[in-house]
């Protein structure tokens, strides 16, 4: 009876200390959890900008009023729109770390690695190009009788050669307004060919749009592994079409071309009327789809803002439109050649496909808005 | 020529990386349109390419010399207007330009010089249902256009719909404007209703609410096989003698009024986003509504309870309803209105098929031709709804839709002949020598026969006929 109660003591014994140790773990685990997407966004600027000279701070850092670097960003290569703050070829490899790191704390995993496709996309580009280059300086163009009578060849030349400062991975530039803060308002700009990440955060609220993204090539090898950085995009939105029956598939597909993006770089703040298909006559599969389609542009951001902005975009989903203009297949494995749209009342997203470089398929446009909160102008007051 | 293919071709191979940047050979001309009571105001974006750009530049800069001065800014801003053609409601405007701005011509080259035109048109004033049409031909053999509208901010502009080309050269524009001048004032409430229904469509919501039964098979389908045994009493578990006009009438009546009820209900409550149900499953129980009421004109499933029936089912084909109504993506405020003028159309177009059958109906079951109809008639309604349910379930395509909707298009003739027949079993019924055929045995066999092989279980209301008492 004696013994039996010994063992029992023992028993519990190791059974609460086994609790004990794994509450203490756990609770140290929650801790460490608990430090806010905020709070790691402003140590991780904190980090990026001490790692900064005077000089480079003073370059990354503006104001938060400043309306004018905050429209400062294109789909434009940063040798003919030239961006704000610096560009990571500008810092130190243990700067551009902490850049690396100020940009990933506030985005998810998916979103950093859209973004590191498309900076890499960049890169392959740079390379093709290099590689054009070279076949053209090695001799007249075949065609070609002596220098073209164009304006185009007579301009002077830039920086170092055509390719050389125009594309490349290291060519995106980051830039702070205002004082990162877990309480007061800011922005994080990062962005260069291809990409324009336009972050506000305000509190615990972060907010992604405007955003542009882009891709050329669209479709790119790299280690033997095939990359295509707005796969997901194309492929998404082209099930949705596919999931429609044949009336609203009608209504979907608009009648005329889209040759760009209507509310692209410098048209902020307008508000078309909607066309194609509302969501309201889709069925649930759809509906879910669609915001599938749309969780492509709005999960680009870190979780807890991704989820918020999530939950307001499925509660506008019945007011929200999907249209699509252009070829309504794709080869499997390729993107499409088609544009498309989602618009609702909180919400623009444009997929357009850019007809120059041959293949449309091979380089894209792409454009996610919010009309009432573009950098965050429903939140704060700027 | 030649030398112009080969020099555009040069610089595109010199230009390789700048190409793949940017616009190659179009003129991107981008227009976005903002509507007011009085005006209109256009902001136009025109790229182009970097393979166009030199003869854009060189038509630009008339005097050859490398810049392109304020005064040849606005010349060309003025020859791009001139070559918009901009009306309203068929009356040509003309555009004011407010402002140009130019990106540097070396930008310009390089085929990322943006030239930002804004201009405004005074629109003459006019009725509340208003047409904008703007067609583009500035440099139309390599240009790509765009053209949008922006949301009204004014909330008494309303779009109705935007129609383009292939090419987006021609774009039209229609809108309803609230408290239009052109009209008086609204005086008393009857003329503020009026202009708000006028607002809103009212009429075209009515007529779309006609159209929409009228060509909606599957409704009518619903509520004829519903009506078929209306006139008939219940002997056993089959439908027999007739019930007379009166009660005949009352019935009809109520199933009518039932489904009106019914549908007026869900089509309220959805439209005004209350409820909400995905359109797939709801088209599903329509047509399993139509299986069921076929079977019941068949056989009596619910004899009596056909308005509560009908008041069920109503519910669901409101759902429907909605959905038609909610794909015009109307205002809270003008679908209240919407919604009314909507069931409205759905009533009339309801009363007019009832009034069209009703009397076929309440002939023909005074007869002994009646059977033929009932079954004939619930034979094809549960024809159509097994096609119709095996098509919207498994999405496949079934033959029997193309009977259907050829009896539908034929609807007004198969009504006329229907009432014709009626006409002459009625007239036949009326004559003495009636009552030795349709006495006679062995035709009565031979009806039962064919009846059967009808109806497989029914069996015909002339056997049944003899037991219950003279009508």
């Amino acid at each position: 009876m004696n013994d039996q109660e010994n063992r029992m003591n023992v028993f519990s014994m190791r059974m609460i200390r086994g609790v004990g140790v794994w509450a203490a773990i756990w609770l140290s685990m929650t801790a460490a959890t608990a430090q806010t997407a905020t709070a790691k966004m402003v140590s991780a600027a904190n980090t990026f900008l001490s790692t900064l000279s005077e000089k480079q701070r003073q370059s990354v850092l503006y104001s938060f009023g400043d309306e004018q670097q905050r429209a400062r960003w294109s789909n434009l290569p940063t040798g003919f729109v030239p961006r704000g703050g610096i560009s990571l070829k500008e810092m130190t490899p243990a700067q551009r770390s902490a850049a690396m790191a100020l940009v990933a704390s506030a985005l998810s995993p998916k979103g950093l690695e859209k973004v590191e496709e498309i900076m890499e996309g960049d890169e392959v580009l740079k390379k093709n190009e290099a590689n054009n280059a070279g076949r053209g300086n090695n001799g007249p163009p075949p065609g070609g009788g002596g220098p073209p009578p164009g304006n185009g060849a007579n301009r002077p030349p830039r920086g170092g050669g055509l390719s050389g400062d125009m594309f490349g991975k290291d060519l995106y530039y980051i830039s702070i307004l205002g004082k990162p803060s877990e309480k007061d308002p800011w922005m994080l700009q990062f962005g260069g060919h291809h990409l324009a990440l336009n972050i506000t955060i305000a509190g615990e609220r972060g907010v992604l749009t405007p955003t542009l993204t882009g891709a050329q090539p669209a479709l790119y090898t790299i280690g033997g592994k095939t990359v295509r950085p707005l796969g997901q995009e194309s492929d998404k939105a082209l099930a949705l079409l596919n999931a429609l029956d044949d009336s609203e598939r009608k209504q979907a597909i608009l009648s005329y071309q889209l040759a760009d993006l209507v509310l692209g770089p410098g048209q902020d703040g307008k508000t078309i009327v909607p066309e194609g298909l509302k969501a309201s006559a889709m069925n649930d599969l759809q509906r879910a789809m669609l915001l599938d389609v749309i969780a492509e542009w709005a999960g680009i951001i870190h979780e807890s803002a991704a989820t918020a902005r999530m939950a307001e975009l499925k509660a506008d989903i019945n007011e929200t439109w999907f249209s699509w203009s252009g070829p309504t297949t794709a080869a499997p494995g390729k993107n499409i050649t088609a544009y498309y749209r989602i618009q609702g009342p909180h919400l623009v997203i444009e997929y357009a496909p850019q007809t120059l470089g041959g293949d449309p398929g091979l380089h894209v446009h792409t454009m996610y808005r919010d009309p009432t909160n573009d950098y965050g102008r429903g939140l704060v007051k700027q | 020529m030649k030398a112009r293919l080969i020099a555009v071709a040069t610089i595109l191979l010199y230009l390789g990386g700048v190409a793949s940047a940017h616009r190659l050979d179009e003129y991107l001309q981008a227009t976005i349109l903002s509507v007011e009571k009085d005006r209109v105001q256009a902001s136009m974006r025109l790229i182009p390419g970097v393979a166009v750009s030199s003869s854009v530049i060189a038509s630009i800069d008339s005097n050859g010399d490398g810049v392109i001065s304020e005064a040849e800014q606005h010349a060309y801003a003025e020859r791009v207007l001139g070559d918009l053609s901009l009306t309203m409601d068929g009356n040509r405007l003309r555009p004011k330009i407010v402002s140009v701005t130019f990106a540097h011509i070396e930008q310009m080259r390089e085929g990322l010089g943006e030239i930002h035109i804004e201009f405004t048109a005074d629109l003459p004033s006019g009725g509340p249902n208003r047409r904008l049409v703007l067609e583009n031909h500035h440099q139309n053999q390599n240009a790509a256009y765009l053209v949008n509208c922006l949301v009204p901010s004014d909330h008494d502009i309303r779009i109705i719909g935007q129609t383009r080309n292939q090419q987006q050269s021609f774009y039209q524009l229609d809108y309803v404007q609230a408290g239009v001048p052109g009209g008086p004032k609204p005086l008393n409430w009857w003329t503020s209703v009026r202009g708000w229904t006028s607002t809103v469509g009212f009429a075209s919501l009515f007529r779309l609410g006609l159209r929409h039964i009228g060509e909606g098979t599957d409704h009518l389908l619903f509520l004829l096989a519903l009506l078929l045994p209306a006139p008939l009493i219940v002997a056993g578990s089959r439908w027999a003698g007739c019930v007379g006009v009166h009660r005949s009438l009352l019935r009809i009546l109520k199933v009518v009024t039932a489904f009106t009820i019914g549908h007026s209900i869900t089509l309220a409550l959805a439209a005004l986003g209350f409820v909400h149900v995905p359109s797939r499953p709801i088209e599903v129980l329509i047509a399993v509504s139509i299986l069921v009421s076929a079977i019941h004109a068949l056989r009596p499933l619910f004899p009596g309870k056909e308005a509560g029936i009908a008041a069920f089912f109503g519910l669901i084909h409101g759902l429907a309803f909605a959905a038609t109504l909610s794909e015009l993506g109307l205002g809270r405020w003008e679908r209240v209105a919407g919604i009314l003028a909507f069931n409205l159309g759905i009533e009339t177009m309801q009363l007019i098929v009832v009034a069209v059958t009703l009397p076929s109906l309440v002939l023909m079951s005074r007869t002994h031709a009646y059977p033929f109809l009932r079954i004939g008639g619930a034979l094809f309604a549960g024809f159509a709804s097994v096609g119709w349910i095996a098509e919207r379930l498994l999405g496949a395509h079934s033959p029997g839709d193309v009977v259907v909707n050829s009896v539908a298009h034929h609807a007004v003739w198969i009504a006329g002949v229907l009432f014709l027949t009626s006409l002459g079993c009625w007239w036949q019924r009326n004559t003495p020598d009636r009552e030795a055929t349709s006495t006679s045995p062995s035709i009565e066999r031979a009806q039962t026969r064919a009846l059967e092989r009808l109806a497989y279980l029914e069996e015909p209301l002339v056997v049944a006929a003899p037991k219950l008492p003279p009508i």
